[in-house]
């Protein structure tokens, strides 16, 4: 039989996107966003906070870089994954 | 009837409703008139409002600002007009923190000039959505000029006050010794005293001189790699007699294999852990305990001062770093300190890229521990540090 695969966490998903666009700096980045404006740890990290995360994270984004296109696209990358999480939480 | 005719005070009246324009054309009013710069942003870090305090401090027109990337078209830059790390404006802090953020920066002018401000900068947020951003700042330069002059003062009389100084000791000790003829032991005694109130000024005068030269980046800077164990070694010796006088027990240890070399500038690290110790010495009753514990991390050094001492009250821990602050438990037993000592230890240690904190227990004792970065902080380079 195989064996199930245990699902990456909502931190780890958003770390790996980031990564795209931040490089080595998204662990440190994402995690203290978590911790500084949701006041929890990372692994706490859940499905509803995405949206409020999100915000944050294109604010200090929009603060790095003045490329709107790399912001927009880094943020509905995000929340295509906030979609996706929530649809797959949904019960049959 | 009128609720004034029954006399209800006007101040206890409901204010009159004001329409959605009048309130837009109050806030209006307020951020123009702020005496200091304002400028607003947009979630999207762009120039909103920009008030015409601001136009006058930045040299820019309003139609120059509005609509603008705030980071790219107002550059914050050091004192010597290097451009900062996005990350570390304080607009950037503000909103990775979720805080406000008061910070001394330097902003480049339209004409190049670079401008010493003040700025507070906190996020605008709606229903908890970040909005944008507000930040004010004001000129410092001259508070900076003002400051500059003080520091050279100091620096000047600390110097003048210094050479008569060593003058009366050497001239106390040679009485003591019987160069100009014997003398009786309650003069001896009293000359004794003489030379315990000319250390105590000299050590009063170092601390000025240390601290003025830290505010003033005049801290000579010369990194090379140490070894922290074998400069702990040295405080303990040099402070042995101070701890034997009060038979406390001053020790050291290393806990952990690795080498304990980092690359630094070794005469502020003897200066941080001689006032780390001393204060442990001096705030600790007889017959105490003092330890210095040296623990050797993968990209730090990390170190412990450990006293059985009186401890600092809780409400006094908060200030502690503070430039003249003594807590009242102590200014009771030891009238001479100065409150610089730690104002002093925590930018010297700020100074070469580390850490400083303390743990504490009214009446048990205080844990001070710092860690400095094993590798050399950019912070130390050859020349001068400054906070």
């Amino acid at each position: 039989m195989p064996r199930e695969q245990s699902q990456p966490s909502v931190y780890d998903q958003v770390v790996k996107i980031t990564h795209i666009y931040l490089g080595p700096a998204a662990d440190r980045f994402i995690a203290r966003q978590v911790e500084n404006h949701l006041h929890k740890s990372p692994n706490d990290l859940s499905q509803a906070d995405l949206a409020e995360l999100i915000d944050w994270i294109r604010a200090v984004v929009a603060l790095l870089t003045d490329d709107e296109e790399i912001v927009s696209d880094y943020i509905t990358e995000l929340q295509q994954l906030a979609s996706r999480i929530a649809k797959s939480n949904e019960p049959n | 009837m009128n609720p004034t005719d029954i006399g209800v005070p006007d101040n206890l009246l409901p204010m009159p409703r004001r329409t959605r324009h009048e309130q837009q054309a109050e806030v209006e009013a307020i951020f123009t008139s702020i005496g200091d710069g304002a400028i607003t942003t947009d979630e999207f870090g762009r120039i909103t409002r920009v008030n015409p305090a601001a136009q006058e401090l930045l040299g820019y027109s309003e139609a120059e600002l509005l609509g603008e990337w705030f980071p790219k078209k107002i550059v914050a830059v050091t004192s010597d007009n290097q451009p900062i790390n996005l990350m570390d404006r304080p607009i950037t802090k503000a909103f990775l923190t979720g805080r406000p953020v008061a910070e001394k920066t330097y902003y480049r002018r339209k004409n190049g000039e670079v401008i010493a401000l003040a700025i507070n900068v906190s996020s605008i947020l709606l229903n908890g959505k970040p909005l944008g951003a507000i930040e004010v700042f004001r000129d410092i330069t001259f508070e900076q000029e003002v400051d500059r002059m003080k520091s050279e003062f100091i620096s000047l009389a600390s110097h003048q006050l210094r050479t008569p100084l060593s003058a009366i000791k050497t001239y106390t000790h040679m009485l003591i010794d019987g160069f100009m003829g014997e003398l009786n032991p309650d003069q001896k005694k009293s000359l004794r005293t003489v030379i315990r109130a000319t250390d105590r000024m000299n050590e009063l005068i170092s601390i000025l001189l240390n601290v003025t030269r830290l505010e003033s980046g005049n801290i000579d800077s010369t990194p090379k790699v140490v070894q922290m164990d074998k400069i702990a070694a040295e405080i303990i010796h040099e402070l042995e007699l101070m701890a034997n006088g009060k038979s406390i027990n001053l020790s050291m240890r290393v806990k952990g294999k690795d080498s304990t070399s980092l690359k630094t500038d070794s005469l502020v690290v003897k200066e941080i852990l001689t006032n780390l110790v001393s204060n442990a010495v001096k705030y600790t009753p007889e017959s105490g305990n003092v330890q210095i514990v040296v623990k050797p991390r993968k990209a730090s050094i990390l170190v412990e001062v450990i006293d059985s001492g009186w401890g600092i009250p809780k409400a006094a821990q908060e200030q502690i770093f503070s430039k003249f602050f003594r807590a009242q438990n102590i200014v009771k037993r030891e009238t001479t300190g100065t409150g610089l000592g730690l104002y002093l230890v925590k930018g010297l240690i700020d100074a070469l890229g580390g850490k400083i904190w303390f743990y504490s227990q009214e009446g048990k004792g205080t844990t001070f521990s710092f860690s400095l970065p094993r590798s050399l902080h950019p912070k130390v380079r050859q020349g001068k540090i400054s906070k």
